[in-house]
């Protein structure tokens, strides 16, 4: 039991964070694409300490047949966290935080997907939270998309986020365990579609001041957009030509 | 002619072209839906996916698995959206769960759902699978791969719109490495003759051909 | 239903056995190429990802502190679960586990568990009143055949690589370690599949829709510790025991990756 609690400075008069960053900086990304040969379309996403899988099966029959709509595909979604992700072992059941993160997630990935071309369809995404420190979510997000243009099925747009808010009286992006465990920590997890600037997941936890808000809302967008390119990159690298003494070969 | 890669949401042109396959307009923009090849002196805006399940056209030949049997049909895996059924009218040959068949699709709905007919069964031989929208490399332009491929291992091949392709007799482990080959470079320029120079590398000891019902199977191309 | 079950397939696999050939070229008896790396979860205990092939399993090791079983008040345990989650094969579906995966789970565990690979009084804390928990839980990632082998070495390398936690107060302090989990054994499960007359090892994805019978072994440098025959097959005895002799000679390579 500490006498005296050290105070946390989240950042400091240079504008530098508890672990280096900006406050606009976001954390290291790497996406690979079509990691799971057996699925429609995968990719695999690190995002800070983050590490997540995603899956695409589909479009595919929906069943059980109920379930199926005559107008459009349905999304399943589903957001799953490997009981060795967190510090405390999670139990491996699905949880009421991963129902309706799971939820949200599917929503904010069925704006983007022409779902009316497939009706009577299914389209299953499943997404393994491995390692996870903070915005996790927004990373399965981010991994779904890219795992769905793997498959081949139709977007108008990627989905591309990041974790806003404030810790330590600032407002920053992409906040990591620390920070959102600030005295005065406020998470927004926020998705765009790029090129629209249309929000499809939006969240808030803590106490903000609407002015609050318009400057986290910026930096997000401009984050998102970074995430946006990561994205477009490692669906393009794996068709990137190597030309090397015995010919060329795909990635 | 240099392709350009763009994936879902990407801008296609801002000029106004024919609309093609694969984009959609957004305010006098038009943008890609998948992660696929633009030709940027064609006139039609249009996007040749890399990636994507079997979408049924009408005319088309394809290769199919009996799933299961009901009271007077059998239902089918064409390795698209939905399973398809075939009359058991239709059937000249005994067929079971796990039959291979090839089929004409008659007619597809809104829904993509298809009506199959001529079904013909498979005896011996093999199944290679890739990716549906690469099938038209497999084939070439009027026929030329695929010629390339029969001549080069001296294999029977029937080509599947589907993604499945039937192959028996010759060399098939070179045609397995052969397709395997343009499945991976697909998206690339000069494929025939690369291909062409492969398998004249790894020519094989020239056999006699094995007779096969191959004949009254094909499809015109 | 969806035909994975493709008679040409099954046909070729059989023929081709008579033949002593196999599609990707292996003999009866060989492996296919394991990588086994630890770049998992930096939140676990422990941990492995297993490449079999293409078969691609990840493992994590989380002890956790808990109550002894009244009748052995002064030992701790383990527990090993595997989970067939729906990105790995196309008929996964969410919901409780399938028997085939409550067998999977069960025969990794029991492997590892009775070949006395930790001594469980090792992890007793307070006699009675506390102890460690070991929880090994694997998710598939690629099914690509022959889950049984690929989970049994996750298991037994994560378990190798699984630091114990520093305890103060009788609480876990996160991300510091006291030394590692003490393992006597390095258990090797190896599993064969009979199709017609040919028992071969570590089936893939289409010789195990050809197969008739499956039969997994654990064996350890000296003993054997756990057997399982599944489905609806027979084996003859001469058949088990050119397998046992076989699963001595691979455990051998695979033992040294864990």
């Amino acid at each position: 039991m500490a006498k005296k609690e050290e105070k946390i400075v989240y950042v400091d008069s240079k504008g530098k964070r508890l672990d280096g960053r900006k406050v606009n900086e976001l954390r290291p990304i790497k996406i690979k694409a079509g990691v799971i040969p057996r699925a429609n379309g995968s990719a695999y996403l690190e995002w800070g300490q983050n590490k997540v899988l995603a899956s695409v099966y589909g479009p595919r029959e929906c069943l059980p047949k109920h379930t199926a709509s005559p107008y459009k595909a349905v999304l399943k979604f589903t957001y799953k966290m490997s009981s060795f992700s967190v510090p405390d072992r999670k139990n491996p059941r699905p949880g009421r935080r991963e129902i309706e993160i799971s939820k949200v997630c599917g929503e904010a990935l069925e704006k983007a997907i022409f779902m009316e071309r497939f009706p009577n369809t299914q389209i299953d995404v499943t997404v393994n939270i491995v390692d996870s420190n903070a915005g996790s979510r927004i990373a399965a997000l981010a991994a779904a998309s890219v795992a769905l243009a793997d498959a081949g099925i139709p977007m108008r747009d990627m989905v591309s986020g990041t974790g806003v808010g404030r810790a330590g009286g600032k407002v920053i992006v992409d906040l990591n365990k620390d920070e959102e465990d600030a005295p005065d920590a406020v998470d927004v997890p926020l998705a765009i579609l790029p090129n629209s600037k249309e929000i499809v997941l939006l969240q808030l936890d803590g106490v903000f001041s609407k002015k609050e808000w318009q400057e986290a809302y910026k930096l997000g967008v401009e984050a998102s957009l970074e995430v946006y390119e990561k994205q477009k990159e490692a669906l393009k690298e794996k068709y990137v030509i190597t030309e090397t003494k015995k010919g060329v070969e795909k990635k | 002619m240099t392709k350009r890669l763009v994936i879902p949401g990407e801008l296609v042109t801002e000029e106004r072209k024919k609309l093609g396959s694969h984009v959609f307009v957004n305010e006098g923009k038009i943008y890609s839906d998948s992660i696929g090849l633009v030709n940027d002196e064609s006139d039609y805006a249009s996007v040749v996916p890399l990636e994507g399940k079997y979408t049924p056209q009408e005319g088309d030949l394809i290769i199919g698995v009996i799933s299961a049997e009901k009271f007077s049909v059998y239902t089918v895996d064409v390795n698209s959206f939905y399973q398809s059924i075939i009359s058991k009218k239709e059937l000249r040959e005994i067929v079971k769960p796990g039959s291979v068949v090839s089929a004409k699709i008659y007619k597809v709905n809104e829904l993509n759902e298809m009506e199959l007919g001529n079904p013909r069964l498979f005896f011996g031989g093999e199944i290679i699978e890739i990716g549906p929208v690469k099938i038209p490399r497999v084939i070439g332009r009027d026929g030329s791969m695929l010629n390339s491929l029969k001549e080069g291992t001296n294999s029977s091949i029937i080509v599947g719109r589907n993604g499945r392709i039937w192959a028996k007799g010759g060399d098939l482990d070179l045609l397995r490495k052969a397709i395997k080959k343009i499945e991976n470079e697909a998206h690339t320029e000069n494929l025939t003759n690369k291909i062409n120079e492969f398998l004249k590398k790894n020519s094989p000891k020239i056999e006699k051909k094995a007779k096969v019902e191959e004949e009254e199977m094909e499809s015109e191309e | 239903m969806r035909p994975e079950l493709w008679d040409l397939r099954v046909d070729k696999v059989v023929a081709d056995l008579k033949n002593g050939s196999r599609a990707d070229g292996r003999k009866v008896d060989e492996v296919r190429k394991v990588v086994l790396t630890k770049d998992v979860s930096e939140n676990a205990d422990g941990q492995a990802r297993v490449k079999l092939g293409e078969t691609e399993v990840i493992a994590g090791v989380k002890m956790v502190l808990g109550t002894p079983y009244p009748d052995s008040p002064g030992q701790g345990s383990i527990s090993v679960g595997a989970e067939l989650v729906p990105m790995a094969d196309p008929t996964y579906e969410n919901g409780p586990p399938r028997s085939d995966a409550v067998e999977l789970s069960r025969v990794v565990d029991r492997g590892i568990r009775e070949s006395k690979t930790i001594d469980f009084s090792d992890l007793c804390i307070v006699e009675g009143e506390q102890v460690w928990i070991g929880f090994v839980d694997i998710y598939i990632v690629n099914n690509a055949g022959n889950l049984f082998d690929a989970c049994g070495l996750a298991a037994i390398s994560a378990l190798f690589d699984t630091k114990m936690p520093k305890l103060e107060d009788g609480r876990i302090v996160h991300h510091e370690y006291n030394g590692k989990l003490k393992l006597k054994h390095k258990p090797i499960l190896n599993t064969f599949a009979k199709i017609g007359n040919t028992v071969i090892a570590d089936p893939s994805n289409f010789e195990e829709k050809a197969m008739s019978a499956r039969f997994s072994v654990t064996v350890t440098e000296d003993n054997i510790t756990a057997f399982q025959k599944g489905l609806a097959g027979s084996f003859s005895v001469s058949e088990i025991d050119n397998a046992i002799d076989v699963a001595y000679k691979n455990s051998k390579q695979m033992r040294k990756f864990v």
